[in-house]
């Protein structure tokens, strides 16, 4: 069986737990750092858009300024993303390309880091959720994680999100969509495509469940052994550079 | 600028922002939710479109032989999508 550290649930910023993915994947090109799962949470609440998207055309930068919330643009491809504190849990896989689980092909590769997820909700007596190509896991056809993958500094990284709550409204304010656009109608379709945890199961669900659930989860559809471990000093020296240089700064944020 | 959005059909959504000088494109970004390996590859692609005339089939064929040339995949969303989508936006004027 696979060994990879696991970083186990931690709450940072949204610059940190951005800069720590990439700082994991330098310090493992260097053969200095192990295959790693890692569980995070976003405080400040923060929103994360694709690295081709246009931080100006997603986000209603004035709106999360005025709300406290964080806006970063993310080093994978994909859509943006709402991060609430209370309201998600972010994981991240991180492995070299040549490790047996980091598939060549780009959807098997999603399809099987997805499994995860999928077997996560099992455990949270969620028995239907399935993966979605490109890169969705849903459950009755509606989006509960959306995941993004690359490949670089000779490794693959996936993150993604799995939602405990879902507040459409909010999400509404954060991302760009014309006020006069917001109709309930619009409301409507995006509860028609997008679930919850909570709301699946129809009950509070603690953060830790899902904590929990995505370990076991993420353990069993990959056959890895988890190993408790943290940011090596390395690691974290790096992460904050990259916060410094790269995930606070104008320059990478709004480069588009 | 000339901006225009496509969603592709059970799809990524693509968004081009033009500008043209001359009826050459002079400064082009392909944006979106769409998935690239290698994600610099969106550089050299809108970096290779400068000085393309108004056609779509040429401007398909620019970005087919930059993805070739990169060894690089798109997912999501096709070489088709962006110069479709960078035509809607030349028109938008």
């Amino acid at each position: 069986m696979e060994e990879f550290r696991f970083i186990d649930l931690k709450t940072h910023d949204a610059f940190t737990n951005m800069a720590s993915d990439e700082a994991i994947m330098l310090t493992m090109k260097e053969g200095k750092a192990p295959p790693t799962l890692r569980l995070y949470r976003w405080k400040p609440s923060a929103v994360s858009i694709g690295i081709f998207q246009g931080m100006h055309d997603e986000v209603d930068v004035e709106f999360c300024k005025s709300k406290g919330i964080d806006f970063i643009r993310r080093i994978t491809g994909g859509g943006a993303v709402y991060h609430d504190f209370t309201g998600e849990v972010t994981y991240s896989i991180i492995m070299p390309k040549e490790h047996p689980l980091a598939l060549k092909d780009i959807l098997e590769s999603y399809k099987l880091l997805c499994g995860g997820i999928v077997r996560a909700l099992s455990h949270l007596d969620i028995k239907n959720g399935e993966f979605k190509p490109i890169n969705d896991v849903t459950v009755g056809e509606k989006k509960v994680s959306g995941n993004a993958m690359t490949r670089r500094h000779g490794c693959v990284l996936q993150h993604g999100t799995t939602l405990l709550d879902l507040d459409v409204n909010l999400m509404f304010s954060i991302l760009k969509v014309p006020q006069e656009k917001i109709s309930d109608k619009m409301i409507s379709d995006v509860k028609e495509r997008v679930t919850s945890i909570q709301e699946i199961l129809n009950r509070h669900v603690f953060v830790d469940e899902l904590r929990i659930a995505l370990a076991r989860g993420f353990s069993e559809a990959l056959d890895i052994e988890l190993v408790q471990g943290n940011l090596s000093t390395e690691e974290q020296q790096t992460a904050e550079k990259l916060v410094k240089e790269k995930y606070s700064t104008e320059a990478w944020n709004f480069s588009r | 600028m000339q901006e225009a959005s496509y969603k592709i059909p059970g799809g990524k959504l693509v968004k081009v922002k033009l500008s043209v000088t001359s009826e050459k494109i002079d400064r082009v970004r392909v944006m979106g939710d769409f998935f690239l390996h290698p994600e610099e590859t969106i550089q050299v692609i809108e970096e290779s479109l400068i000085g393309c005339k108004e056609d779509e089939n040429s401007i398909r064929i620019v970005i087919e032989q930059v993805l070739k040339n990169s060894e690089a995949t798109l997912i999501g969303a096709a070489a088709s999508d962006f110069s479709k989508t960078i035509m809607m936006a030349w028109k938008s004027t």
